[in-house]
């Protein structure tokens, strides 16, 4: 699997291929796990992602529908294994996202970029809430190492300090975070224990929001939704599957620790009944396999992180990322104070607007696609040829036309525009 | 957030030209599937699948040629199968463009050489790799699928009614073209 041209400084670093994302065929670079356990980088997920339709786990075509926040303890751990390896992957994947102008979530990522110190490690915030903290993450922002550390905050748990920032030679610490060396690369146990019983994994589970469990640790209350016990969001799609990739791995690099906690877990397990059919579905969406009439295409919730959101979305208005913020309309409901799924920098004083989901808008895109670029129509050959002859010859490019859907009457404003123009050109000529 | 689609279904329009004749590529987009399918080649040349060949056609990483040997106890037996690979820009979540270039007598294959093969189309998942097409399409060399979307109804019809009569004309077109 190794190829010889671009691995030659990472010849070191024999990569497991458990750890290789089965989209870019690369190290995964901040890795989710699908509910289905499967994992992939952050953007091979988000790019294979359906706008319009529920989207398929790529190994096993698993439906979801919501965009799974970045496993963390993953993210640390790959970082520990393979640390030359995943920063080649961060210089990559930075130099795509500066490109794009979209960038994934940034965990204090400062020194990292800019202070050119290539043993500088960073470990990012495990759950950073308040908004102070996103905050402090801002990029462009005068360069200062003040990371704000939230080592009060209630949602912390003792294995995971907060912002703790290594820098080879000038440490510099702030706040009572205590100092790791740069020589601790070895991942240990406490690396990889469930938040729930604080033991090393057995069978982990990763929830929707990138927590992960031990499968026994899950506890579902009758009748109630998956919840995490860390961050108290509910988990869509009844119960998770093993990360089973994550398994294995435990069980090589813990084989003592690993047999000891399967034999504590199996006794305790001879009256334990999975009980997956109690699990509450919840807010799954009605079924997507047709495009849902109330659907936002190409807009996900930054909460939840359904794509796409169905119903009532709301869209902030204060947040300048090219990315957007949107809510669905039950996650605007409950206040969510979730960070976005992206590094924007949204606040809870941020101000939305509702957008309704407009039947006409998404059934006129359709329409122009399924036509093409002949006129079968007169309103739809405007439209393509209008935008033809602006040099675009992607018609409706999702995003671009959803920034036109935000106007409620977009169908409207777009076909009019094009008939516009086609009679003024005549006009002239 | 905004989601740019990949698997967008039928509303994301067919950004699917090769990158090089492409205007609208955006150079991120081809560095990422141009990693990918270099990764795809290495992998390849490692371990390449049985009677499969492929590799870059000339200087363009996104077009390829391959070739399939006809497998063992078919009528394909001793044709040797070119096949057009052309990747789109924003390969891996678009699927590869597989063109026959050798003629063909089999339901899945039109004279056109395109081939209705459903991973090529709706099925196609991002984990898919060129190494699993090949196979995939070597697979209907020996199991030809009349039922489902035969692209060419009469070959199929007379696999299904009068499969000797089928292998004897499959055999003919393979002395013919693809030797």
């Amino acid at each position: 699997m190794e190829d010889p041209n671009t691995h030659d400084n990472v010849d070191s670093e024999k990569i497991s291929e458990s750890f290789l994302c089965c989209v870019c065929l690369e190290l995964l670079y901040k890795p989710v796990v699908l509910s289905c356990g499967h994992i992939s980088c952050f953007w091979c997920v988000h790019k294979s992602m359906d706008i319009l339709h529920e989207s398929h786990c790529p190994i096993c075509r698993h439906p979801y529908n919501h965009f799974p926040t970045i496993c963390q303890m993953l993210h640390l751990l790959l970082l520990k294994e393979y640390p030359i390896a995943y920063k080649r992957r961060e210089n990559q994947i930075l130099e795509e996202e500066k490109e794009t102008g979209i960038f994934s979530p940034q965990f204090n990522s400062q020194a990292y970029n800019h202070g050119g110190d290539p043993a500088s490690l960073s470990i990012m915030d495990f759950e950073s809430k308040s908004p102070s903290d996103s905050l402090s993450t801002r990029k462009g922002e005068p360069y200062a190492n003040l990371e704000l550390l939230n080592s009060d905050s209630q949602v912390q748990d003792d294995g995971v300090c907060a912002l703790i920032e290594i820098r080879n030679g000038n440490s510099e610490v702030i706040g009572n975070v205590s100092l790791k060396e740069n020589t601790s690369k070895q991942v240990s146990v406490s690396d990889v224990l469930c938040l729930a019983c604080k033991q090393l994994l057995l069978r982990p589970v990763v929830l929707n929001c990138g927590h992960v469990y031990c499968e026994s640790c899950i506890i579902i209350p009758a009748g109630e939704m998956l919840k995490c016990q860390v961050c108290q969001t509910l988990h869509p799609r009844g119960f998770p599957k093993v990360c089973l990739e994550l398994d294995h791995y435990l069980e090589q690099n813990f084989p003592k620790e690993y047999v000891l906690r399967r034999d504590a877990v199996q006794l305790k397990q001879v009256d334990f009944e999975r009980s997956t059919e109690s699990c509450k579905q919840g807010k799954n969406p009605p079924c997507l396999a047709e495009p849902h009439l109330n659907a936002h295409i190409a807009v996900g919730c930054d909460s939840c992180g359904i794509i796409p959101i169905i119903g009532d979305r709301y869209k902030c208005k204060d947040c300048v990322e090219k990315i957007g913020f949107d809510l669905c309309g039950d996650c605007y409901n409950t206040c969510s104070k979730l960070p976005g799924r992206f590094n924007q920098q949204h606040t809870p004083e941020h101000k939305f607007e509702l957008v309704r989901p407009n039947f006409g808008s998404s059934r006129f895109r359709l329409v122009t696609v399924q036509l093409g670029d002949n006129s079968t129509s007169f309103l739809v050959g405007t439209y393509a040829s209008e935008d033809s002859e602006n040099g675009s010859p992607r018609p409706a490019l999702p995003s671009d036309a959803q920034e036109n859907a935000d106007s409620s009457s977009a169908a409207i404003v777009a076909s009019t525009d094009g008939g516009e123009d086609q009679t003024g050109s005549q006009s002239t000529s | 957030m905004m989601i740019s689609g990949g698997r967008g279904g039928k509303s994301a329009p067919s950004a699917s030209s090769s990158p090089s004749v492409s205007s609208t590529t955006t150079s991120w987009a081809v560095s990422a599937s141009g990693k990918r399918i270099q990764r795809e080649m290495a992998e390849l040349n490692l371990d390449p699948p049985p009677d499969c060949s492929a590799g870059p056609k000339g200087d363009n990483l996104y077009h390829w040629v391959a070739t399939i040997l006809g497998p063992q106890g078919t009528p394909y037996e001793g044709g040797i199968y070119f096949l057009d690979i052309t990747f789109p820009s924003d390969y891996p979540f678009k699927p590869p463009k597989v063109v026959f270039k050798t003629r063909i007598f089999h339901c899945n294959v039109d004279t056109a050489g395109v081939l209705s093969l459903d991973i090529l189309k709706d099925s196609w998942s991002p984990a898919l790799t060129i190494t699993k097409v090949l196979l995939a399409i070597r697979a209907i060399f020996t199991n030809p699928d009349p039922s489902d979307n035969p692209i060419i109804p009469g070959i199929a019809r007379l696999y299904l009614a009068d499969r000797a009569k089928h292998d004897e004309l499959a055999a003919e077109w393979t002395r013919r073209f693809a030797k």
